[in-house]
């Protein structure tokens, strides 16, 4: 078992000696493309966690103008806990209300000095589930119903515009990303091919001494996500030093405006995707490619 | 061993390549083919190793219908044959060594097995010396003993050969014819097809006469 895995991989890496500059080429196509395809991952990924961390700060507040009594408030508070899409609910009294304001201003607090305590309305928060966003108008709507809440504030406009950027970044991401796969499995297919050109005979002549189609092609296969897999190694390496070297900086200075605190790379799980992604473009390329050479029949 | 039953190869529409050739080999014969060049040799041995379907016709081998054989048993099938042809197929990136042992690591024989066997097989046809050669660096005559060396390794029951001396010398037709008849000596079945004519009269045996894809003539010596 083992000396037959060795057998093969002997023969693979005896195939992509024999033709270094194909092999090279074959590398750089996927390192290339799945370098682009980084790029754009990683952009994507810090958007993303921006609006996720926005989309758990956002929160529905009800003003009360007049601050309910205990048992009202209880039945309130019970009242909404009890919506399918709340997660939580928290009263906010005046008190609390005007010391969170005072917090918030810091150095400028004595601007309130000749304020009153209850000078801001006391208020519900309510935060809903994060997967029952989309809901938001609905849960809006049904705590409307009861006059008594007054204003109803929530900041889904500017979030919704800033998902609806999100989603277009990943379209182009995914179109482009798809796109370039698919240049680079074919720019990989005809590469193996060229080299398959020149063993023609070779691949002939196997057949005819009662190779099967796996044992030929094996070697092949292997080669093909080899390649792939270096290049995938790569486009890791490749995207890692841009960004540490332009990503962090360039995109960290968009999006620390926003609150961000840090820009990071693509977690542990995708720069495995990555080069898993280089094998197997490395792999159904050749794949293609051998479709055609290895024939044991004119039929 | 080989029967052939109205074996019918059409290329093209209304232009056979062979036409109703029924004939019979038995185990342990030495059959010669000939004719002209266009006679349709080639593509009978072609079909016998099923690398051609026939358009009719039926063809079987040990008793086993292999006219529509499954893509996927062809290997089986070839395994049990050796093949030699007029250009020699050699693996030139391989060494004289690997190519002889390449039908049987394909067999998934065991390595002191094989090694044993080619060479032995490599000091039959006088080569053992040369083993660690490229085939390119070996003259005709030794490409075409390396390329008798390959098939004969597996000890094959049929032993299809398409003009193997056609490019070599006539003394070095006759190391090959030599070794041919060795081969047969031990049991395999020959089929060769030639148009030498000087080589059935010094060798003589069977020989079936093709002309435009028709038996014509099938002569004991
Ligand atoms: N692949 C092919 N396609 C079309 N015609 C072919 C093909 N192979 C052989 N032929 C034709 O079949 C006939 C027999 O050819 P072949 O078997 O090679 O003859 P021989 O080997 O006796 O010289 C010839 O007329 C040849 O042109
Ligand atoms: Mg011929």
């Amino acid at each position: 078992m083992i000396g037959q895995v060795v057998y093969f991989l002997r023969r693979a890496l005896r195939n992509m000696l024999y033709s270094p500059v194909l092999s090279a080429a074959s590398i750089f196509t996927v390192g290339v493309a799945l370098a682009l395809l980084a790029f754009f991952a990683i952009a994507v990924l810090n958007v993303q966690r921006l609006t996720a961390s926005w989309a758990a700060e956002l929160a529905v507040v009800a003003y009360l103008e007049q601050p309910p009594d205990g048992t009202v408030l209880n039945r309130w508070l019970s009242e909404i806990r009890a919506y399918p899409e709340v997660a939580e609910v928290t009263y906010v009294s005046r008190q609390e209300a005007y010391q969170r304001f005072k917090k918030r201003l810091g150095n400028d607090a004595d601007l309130l000095d000749g304020l009153g305590a209850d000078v801001l309305p006391a208020s519900l928060e309510i935060r809903l589930k994060p997967e029952q966003r989309e809901a938001m108008a609905a849960v809006v709507e049904r705590l409307g119903r009861n006059k008594a809440l007054g204003e109803l504030h929530y900041g889904r406009e500017w979030l919704e515009r800033f998902e609806a950027f999100l989603l277009l970044l990943r379209t182009i991401g995914a179109a482009l990303g798809g796109f370039l796969v698919l240049a680079a499995l074919v720019i990989v297919a005809n590469t193996i091919k060229l080299t398959l050109y020149a063993r023609q005979d070779e691949l002939e002549a196997m057949t005819m001494v009662g190779a099967t189609a796996l044992f030929i092609k094996l070697p092949y296969l292997i080669e093909g996500a080899l390649q792939g897999l270096f290049g995938g190694m790569m486009a890791l390496l490749v995207s890692f030093v841009a960004f540490r070297v332009i990503l962090r900086e360039s995109l960290g200075n968009i999006l620390l405006l926003t609150g961000i605190d840090t820009i990071h790379f693509l977690p542990f799980a995708w720069q495995g995707l990555l080069v898993v992604a280089g094998a197997l473009i490395g792999l159904l390329g050749s794949l293609l490619a051998l479709r055609k050479f290895v024939r044991f029949c004119q039929d | 061993m080989i029967q052939l039953f109205n074996l019918t190869k059409a290329f093209q529409r209304d232009q056979n390549a062979l036409s109703d050739v029924t004939l019979r080999v038995t185990k342990g014969e030495f059959v010669y083919l000939t004719g002209p060049s266009g006679a349709g040799k080639s593509t009978l041995l072609k079909m016998i190793c099923c690398a051609e379907r026939p358009t009719r016709g039926q063809i079987l081998m040990d008793g086993r219908n292999i006219t529509q054989l499954a893509t996927r048993y062809i290997p089986h099938l070839r395994r049990n044959l050796g093949i030699v042809f007029q250009d020699f197929k050699l693996l030139n990136r391989r060494t004289v060594f690997e190519n002889v042992a390449f039908p049987l690591e394909v067999q998934g024989r065991r390595r002191i097995e094989i090694s044993k066997k080619v060479y032995n097989v490599l000091k039959q046809v006088g080569l053992e010396h040369r083993l660690s050669h490229n085939p390119l660096q070996l003259s005709g005559g030794e490409q075409q003993r390396v390329a008798v060396a390959r098939a004969l390794v597996v000890d094959p029951l049929v032993l299809l050969a398409d003009e193997p001396t056609g490019n070599l010398d006539p003394d070095v037709t006759m190391d090959i014819m030599e070794l041919f008849k060795g081969a047969n000596a031990r049991g395999t079945t020959i089929v060769m097809a030639t148009h030498d004519r000087g080589l059935i009269r010094q060798f003589p045996r069977r020989v079936i006469a093709l002309e435009a894809g028709r038996v014509v003539g099938d002569n004991q010596p």
